[in-house]
């Protein structure tokens, strides 16, 4: 026999999602799910955060990588609490493995989480994992060219941090046409730049934050 | 390459619906891939077969997998123009401005299956 199914694949994953989102929503912890290339620089990028904001938030961190706890242990250094989430050679994040993590936080005592994605521009972007907002971070070494070469990534986010703005005058990253694909691509979004290492930019990240913040504490 | 993983969460789709009627054995699984699905239809084939091989669950040895490919297609907001995207696949052919919004392409479902 013949069954008409019409089913989404990711509907498992979307159960759970929203689920976590459920969580996040009863405990108003602002969720920001952070996507990038490795090497982008997700993981200085919220060192920076934890240490520039981690006075006036009480931040939590879930780190997903293949192996190590390398990332978890830069940002426990600052104090913040980190959880590592190993994928054994998983290329992204799903709900479920978030899901199965949150235990470790009391989210009473959170503000904002942020999930540091598997380094890759392809996969993390089909998951949805419950998060409020969804982050792209780019960086000036690997070309504008990856804004249109990388559509999916950069329809489903709705902000672009364009890192590593230093290494500019050296490369031939051109911005204008980074600006200009990324309106095609996504007219919502939005490219902001940003040094993470010298951090130039940072403060329009952290507006950002405070922003995004207040909208869920006023829900 | 995420696509055993998918692979194992269609799998699981049809497994637990298949279960629900009592079919025993799975013969055939439709899908619909969409060009900007960030599904590889190649790469779910291979993943298809390795799952396929280790005689998972209720598919049969000979089960066949069939990919309908859904084609990215989008239509302007301002002037209802529809058109194929380009990489820049808002932005209208015809009247330039950044109005289309993606009408076909981006699905990724189980459709159909056969079994007994």
């Amino acid at each position: 026999m013949k069954v008409l199914l019409e089913e989404e694949v990711l509907t498992d994953n979307n159960l759970s999602a929203k689920f976590n989102r459920d969580l996040f929503q009863t405990s108003k912890t602002l969720v920001i799910n952070l996507m990038s290339s490795p090497g982008a620089g997700k993981t200085t990028l919220l060192e920076k955060t934890v240490a520039a904001l981690g006075e006036e938030f009480r931040i939590g961190v879930i780190e997903g990588d293949l192996a190590t706890e390398k990332d978890a242990d830069r940002i426990r250094a600052l104090g913040a609490k980190a959880v590592q989430i190993n994928t054994n050679g998983g290329c992204h994040l799903d709900a479920r493995m978030v899901a199965k993590v949150l235990p470790e936080f009391d989210f009473e005592e959170i503000d904002l989480l942020f999930i540091e994605n598997v380094g890759n521009l392809v996969c993390p972007s089909g998951y949805d994992l419950g998060q409020h907002h969804k982050v792209a971070v780019l960086s000036v070494p690997e070309g504008n060219d990856k804004i249109p070469k990388y559509p999916v990534m950069f329809r489903r986010t709705e902000m672009v941090i364009l890192n590593k703005v230093d290494l500019l005058p050296y490369l031939d990253f051109d911005v204008q046409m980074a600006i200009e694909d990324l309106k095609g691509i996504n007219p919502e979004s939005k490219l902001l730049q940003v040094s993470a290492r010298t951090e130039d930019g940072l403060d329009e990240w952290f507006a950002w934050i405070r922003a995004a913040y207040k909208q869920i504490e006023a829900q | 390459m995420h696509e055993m993983a998918l692979m194992g969460d269609i799998l699981q789709l049809v497994e637990r619906d298949a279960a629900s009627r009592e079919i025993n054995q799975i013969e055939k699984i439709e899908l619909v891939v969409g060009d900007l699905s960030n599904a590889l239809p190649d790469a779910l084939e291979m993943a298809f077969t390795v799952f396929r091989a280790r005689g998972i669950g209720r598919l049969s040895s000979n089960a066949q997998l069939i990919i309908l490919k859904e084609h990215a297609k989008a239509k302007c907001t301002v002037c209802a123009h529809e058109y194929e995207p380009e990489a820049r696949l808002t932005i209208c052919p015809e009247c330039q401005l950044p109005s289309g919004r993606l009408i076909a392409g981006e699905t990724f479902k189980v459709q159909s299956y056969e079994g007994s």
